[in-house]
């Protein structure tokens, strides 16, 4: 099989995605008021709406009306106002009612976008953006300094209610295939859940992962959702077609199940790509199927052939009044949006002068984005000057710590804002050095303590005393008589072993910055 | 205590008042006279005796607390019960259906709640065509129900479990629930008041749905007041019912109030259907000319779309009744038909086994309508119809107060007497409109038809909403007719 | 009497209602639905041009919402009363996809 690379010079791949998110957040289930709450003892959360007893009827919740309102206006959307509920109608063991209760043509959310930016090693995935000048735009795509920005049309979002859930037996592994048995857990059923659909704009794999992570990273912004791809809460279903590079229609697609991880879209969408690719190369024929990604086997296989197109025997639901949802009703949640990511990026480019590349990823995550924002507002005015090193302080230590930890909360940790901003200080004033800011930034984490007192305790201050290290100078220098000859022979890459004897030394207390500056003097001298 | 059987309401609250009799009493009386009598009629499917003492000692104690009857509520001490479709915690709800034949109900529907808090004593849950498909209660999975007046004859139905009840004596008032005309119809072939009010006037939580946009729940009795007392009692706004209204009405508000000055509608083209009976003919030309010398004014309305009527409701009624039925599935409650290894099979087999050929004809009619293609052809007009039936409504009320027209166009059949589902189905050609425009309408009893001597009912039909006008007029008719007496055999 | 459905799609409906027929019942509701789908003629000849549908008989209700407060749920035991089988407090179902794989 070719590589995704290998394959995307021959075939554009035209990707959309459906995205599923329960509304983990509300309190109660969608049409009923049972309690939401996930890993419930079996079959504890239910009522006559949830269970579809006969004669039991569905009233919608508010907050989850206001929840989906909240996420089309975080992703452009316009909102209709005119809208109702349907009966989409399928017989399977975990919809109580046998009919899910759906939105039709029209959703509460319609016509949305959101705008990707892609560079580093993600781009690449990409063909011919370099081809275009800074600003210029070719389809969906603006080139930027150091990749391009991604237009992706968002078609609707619509308001429906999860599945309970099923435990297949006597299968092997759980899977359903070869069960003698199932059990059914309708804890879940009636959870509400906001179904996206893209338009299919999507070219790369990479332009997928980021579409879900920038998506996720909105909806947690709005609260709406804990957004668990693990435990299902975020869940994402992809559609893939390919066609030949220059050709403008669109070949047969599949859709990609079974993704419960941004790893997973990325690494199944390029599979799916690839075996597409090979299969069309051959000659043979894409079947409007659904696949199932095995992220163990690094492979999709074949769940369900669609011969035809599924008849949901959709029909307005008659027990839940229509929505003719007044300007007043949008304007009181629109005044409850948050701060977007995109727009807290622009705010700390401008107000702190940070990189558009650091502030992006300052807040993709909530932990880098609140240690930033609440050490700013401890360090009040030297929040410009603190800014990067603070920004690389969440960046590269903070974020190495959470990712390499299970479900760390960083702002439950001893490492609170205000050390962080002391930590910084005394990097900023040379008083340690960035090697030692490392071992103060763990032994924070460990021992509870304010970086001062660590740095105190350890006698850690790095040696800015010019004398003191001019001597070590001298003394190295002396010892090595040789290598100052090379060095003075044009070997000036000895600068390293120079600044390395030294800081041995003076036992990694000397600023390296002062040890380089006056080893260049004497040496160059 | 004695004479039970046809005391009202009023009679009962007043016994109760003067400490005559207590509520227990009353409760023994019905008790006693279902197991005398109701093997003949076969209008009850389960009797709550436990319910029925238990509700009856809370309103002697609340009596003897010093309450009256009217604090208590609306019908307290007057005995109930209820249509096989309505939950009630702990009792079978079987739709007459073997679908559901041992399902138990964990809740209690709204309007049977409302019906017990305000002083019903519950007697338990009545027979009914299967899942209410059909007009004649024959397709009960658990035996036919027979009319009182004539043994051997059907009581209507649906609801013809709560017409019998009622016309028998075996209850003082029952609720039924009518989609196209199964509370009126078995009202007109029983002689009993059964009253249909506009959708949204009482909640269907908890009613066993059969077409949603259509069911409505209503009461039957052997007067119009004691059907105005117990709509007074289940009516109003339900929050677990999104298409309940706020409704507060006292329909006994103007009972009093004669026909003087009312404007009484009357459909010319009702009256020249074919299969319109001349006996039932007769009796509603003799109800107008009741209401013009009781001051009412005649006037002459059309409808012109109700022929149209019973076509859209053989469209949403099965379309409907197809989903509503998809949750019977042998896998939460209901039958499970036994030994298969597959889940496909078991449904299959569940679901043609615990369905009676009636509920499997309209699943599958509701199943081909909303299929892709055929749905454009048959649902989505039946519902541009349904608009223009309500206009000709609003319309013709802006002529009149009340319309007035025949229930059903003839008396009731022997059982096997209508076998082919189409004729059935043209039992309801009068009632069906209104269930469509979603207005009230109510069958009063108006006496007996000339050529088979049995009970004629006529209906009276009201505006949206209004349905204090078509109480008004049937209390003006009754006045003429007098209270509807029990089944002759029963009294 | 016009054909609307011949025993083909018959067949067809029942499987997507998941209802068993056997052969002579096809036969019948065949028969019967045809006669059923006859009588709806009248609803095909309306001129509708233009006509709204009233798909909900509620005049001007609309946005009928209740609020995220939590009710009461079943037990357990009431959630599981009538499961027609159960295992480990959950509702038991034969295998889904039966011998003949995925339907």
């Amino acid at each position: 099989m070719k590589t995704l690379e290998e394959v995307l010079q021959d075939w554009e791949a035209v990707i959309g995605l459906e995205v599923h998110c329960e509304l983990t957040k509300l309190e109660t289930k969608m049409f009923c008021g049972c309690k939401l709450e996930f890993g419930a003892p079996p079959n504890t959360h239910t009522c006559p709406v949830c269970l579809g007893l006969p004669g039991a009827l569905p009233v919608p919740n508010r907050a989850a009306i206001q929840s989906i309102v909240l996420a089309g206006l975080a992703t452009n959307c316009d909102i209709e106002k005119h809208t109702m509920f349907y009966r989409k109608g399928y017989m399977y063991p975990d919809m109580a009612k046998n009919f899910q209760t759906t939105q039709g043509p029209k959703a509460f959310c319609m016509r949305g976008h959101l705008d990707l930016t892609v560079d580093g090693r993600g781009a690449k995935e990409r063909l011919f953006w370099e081809d275009l000048a800074e600003g210029e735009t070719s389809e969906n795509m603006t080139r930027t300094a150091d990749g391009y920005v991604a237009h992706v049309g968002i078609t609707r979002i619509h308001m429906e209610e999860d599945a309970g859930k099923m435990v297949h037996i006597g299968g092997g592994e759980g899977r359903i295939a070869g069960a003698t048995h199932s059990l059914v857990d309708y804890n879940r059923a009636g959870t509400p859940l906001i179904e996206l659909v893209t338009e299919p704009d999507l070219r790369t794999p990479e332009e997928a992962r980021l579409f879900m992570h920038k998506l996720r990273q909105i909806f947690l912004t709005l609260g709406i959702s804990d957004c668990s791809m693990e435990e299902g809460s975020l869940r994402a279903d992809g559609n893939i077609s390919l066609r030949r590079r220059g050709s403008k229609e669109f070949g047969t697609k599949t859709e990609l199940k079974n993704i419960n991880s941004f790893k997973n879209l990325h690494d199944g969408l390029a599979y799916e790509i690839c075996r597409q690719a090979e299969v069309l190369e051959e000659g043979g024929k894409i079947y409007q199927e659904t696949r199932h990604w095995d992220p163990s086997k690094k492979h999709t296989i074949v769940m369900r052939v669609k011969e035809t197109a599924d008849d949901y025997r959709m029909f307005p639901d008659p027990d839940l009044a229509p929505y003719d949802l007044s300007d007043e009703f949008i304007e009181r949640v629109r005044a409850k949006l948050p701060e977007l990511p995109d727009q807290k990026a622009a705010r700390f480019e401008r107000d702190y002068g940070l990189s558009s590349y650091d502030a992006r990823h300052l807040v993709e995550h909530r932990f880098t984005t609140e240690f930033f924002e609440e050490a700013c507002a401890e360090a009040g005015d030297r929040a410009k000057e603190l800014a990067k090193p603070l920004a690389n302080l969440a960046l590269n230590d903070i974020s190495a710590y959470v990712n390499a930890g299970e479900g760390i909360d960083f702002s439950k940790t001893a490492f609170s804002p205000a050390r962080g901003v002391a930590l910084v200080s005394l990097l900023a004033e040379d008083v340690i050095s960035s090697k030692q800011a490392k071992e103060v930034f763990a032994a924070v984490l460990e021992e509870d303590k304010d970086p001062d007192a660590i740095v105190e305790e350890r006698g850690m201050k790095q040696v800015s005393d010019t004398g003191a290290i001019e001597a070590v100078i001298d003394e190295v220098l002396a010892a090595n008589p040789d290598k100052v000859a090379a060095y003075k022979g044009g070997k000036t890459g000895l600068i390293g072993f120079f600044v390395g004897q030294c800081m041995k030394a003076m036992k990694g207390q000397g600023n390296p910055k002062l040890i380089n500056e006056l080893l260049a003097k004497k040496l160059d001298a | 205590m004695a004479g039970f059987a046809s005391m009202g309401v009023r009679e009962i609250q007043v016994g109760l008042a003067s400490k005559d009799f207590s509520a227990r009493e009353v409760a023994q009386a019905a008790l006693e006279r279902i197991a005398k009598c109701d093997d003949e009629v076969h209008a009850y499917l389960e009797v709550t005796e436990e319910l029925a003492l238990q509700a009856a000692d809370q309103i002697d104690e609340a009596l003897a607390s010093g309450k009256s009857p009217a604090e208590i509520g609306p019908i307290a001490g007057v005995p109930i019960a209820f249509k096989d479709n309505m939950n009630l915690k702990g009792t079978h709800t079987t739709c007459s259906s073997r679908m559901l034949e041992s399902y138990v109900s964990p809740y209690t529907a709204t309007c049977v709640a409302r019906a017990i808090q305000a002083g019903g004593i519950p007697l338990g849950k009545l027979n009914m065509d299967e899942f209410a498909f059909g007009s004649s209660t024959e397709t009960s999975a658990f035996g036919r129900t027979h009319n009182p007046w004539d043994l051997e004859r059907v009581p209507g139905g649906s609801s013809g479990g709560s017409a019998a009840a009622v016309a028998a004596g075996l209850a003082t008032v029952t609720l039924g629930s009518d989609t196209g005309g199964s509370i009126r119809q078995p009202g007109s072939f029983t002689g009993t008041v059964a009253v249909k009010p506009t959708y949204g006037v009482v909640s269907r939580y908890g009613i066993v749905a059969f077409g949603s946009s259509l069911d409505q729940v209503g009461p039957f009795a052997r007067s119009v007041e004691d059907a105005a007392l117990t709509l007074n009692a289940i009516s109003g706004h339900d929050p677990l019912d999104c298409t309940s209204q706020p409704v507060d009405t006292d329909f006994t508000a103007n009972l009093a109030e004669g026909a003087k000055g009312m404007r009484v509608g009357f459909v010319p083209a009702f009256m020249e259907a074919q299969g319109l009976e001349p006996e039932v003919k007769a009796i509603v030309e003799q109800a107008a000319k009741h209401l013009a010398d009781a001051g009412a004014e005649l006037v002459e309305v059309e409808l012109p779309n109700a022929q149209a009527a019973m076509s859209a409701y053989y469209v949403l009624g099965p379309c409907e009744a197809f989903s509503n039925l998809s949750r019977f599935d042998s896998v939460r409650y209901g039958y499970c038909d036994p030994g298969h290894k597959d889940l496909g099979s078991q449904y299959e087999a569940s679901r043609a086994n615990g369905f009676g050929p009636e509920a499997r004809r309209r699943i599958m009619l509701g199943s081909y309508l909303l299929s892709a293609g055929v749905y454009d052809k048959y649902y989505y007009p039946a519902q541009q119809v349904r608009t223009l039936i309500t206009a000709d409504y609003t319309r013709a009320y802006e002529k009149c107060d009340v319309i007035l027209a025949p229930v059903s166009p003839r008396t009731a059949f022997k059982f096997g007497e209508i076998s082919d589902p189409t004729s059935m189905y043209l039992s309801d050609m009068f009632t069906i409109s209104i269930n469509i425009a979603g207005n009230g309408g109510m069958s009063l009893p108006a006496g007996l038809g000339a050529d088979t001597h049995l009970p004629v009912g006529v209906q009276l039909i009201g505006p949206q909403f209004k349905d204090e006008n078509m109480f008004r007029a049937a209390a003006a008719l009754e006045q003429v007719y007098g209270k509807a007496p029990l089944a002759p055999a029963f009294a | 009497m016009a054909q609307h459905v011949t025993e083909r799609d018959v067949r067809d409906i029942a499987e997507y209602a998941r209802i068993h027929l056997d052969p002579d019942e096809i036969v019948q509701m065949t028969v019967d639905l045809n006669s059923i789908i006859d009588s709806l003629k009248p609803i095909t000849e309306y001129d509708l041009e233009g006509v709204v549908p009233t798909f909900h008989p509620i005049g001007s209700l609309s946005n009928v919402m209740r609020e995220d407060v939590e009710v009461t749920s079943f037990t357990q035991e009431e959630a599981l009363s009538n499961a027609p089988a159960r295992q480990d407090d959950c509702f038991l179902i034969p295998s889904i996809l039966g011998e003949g794989g995925d339907r």
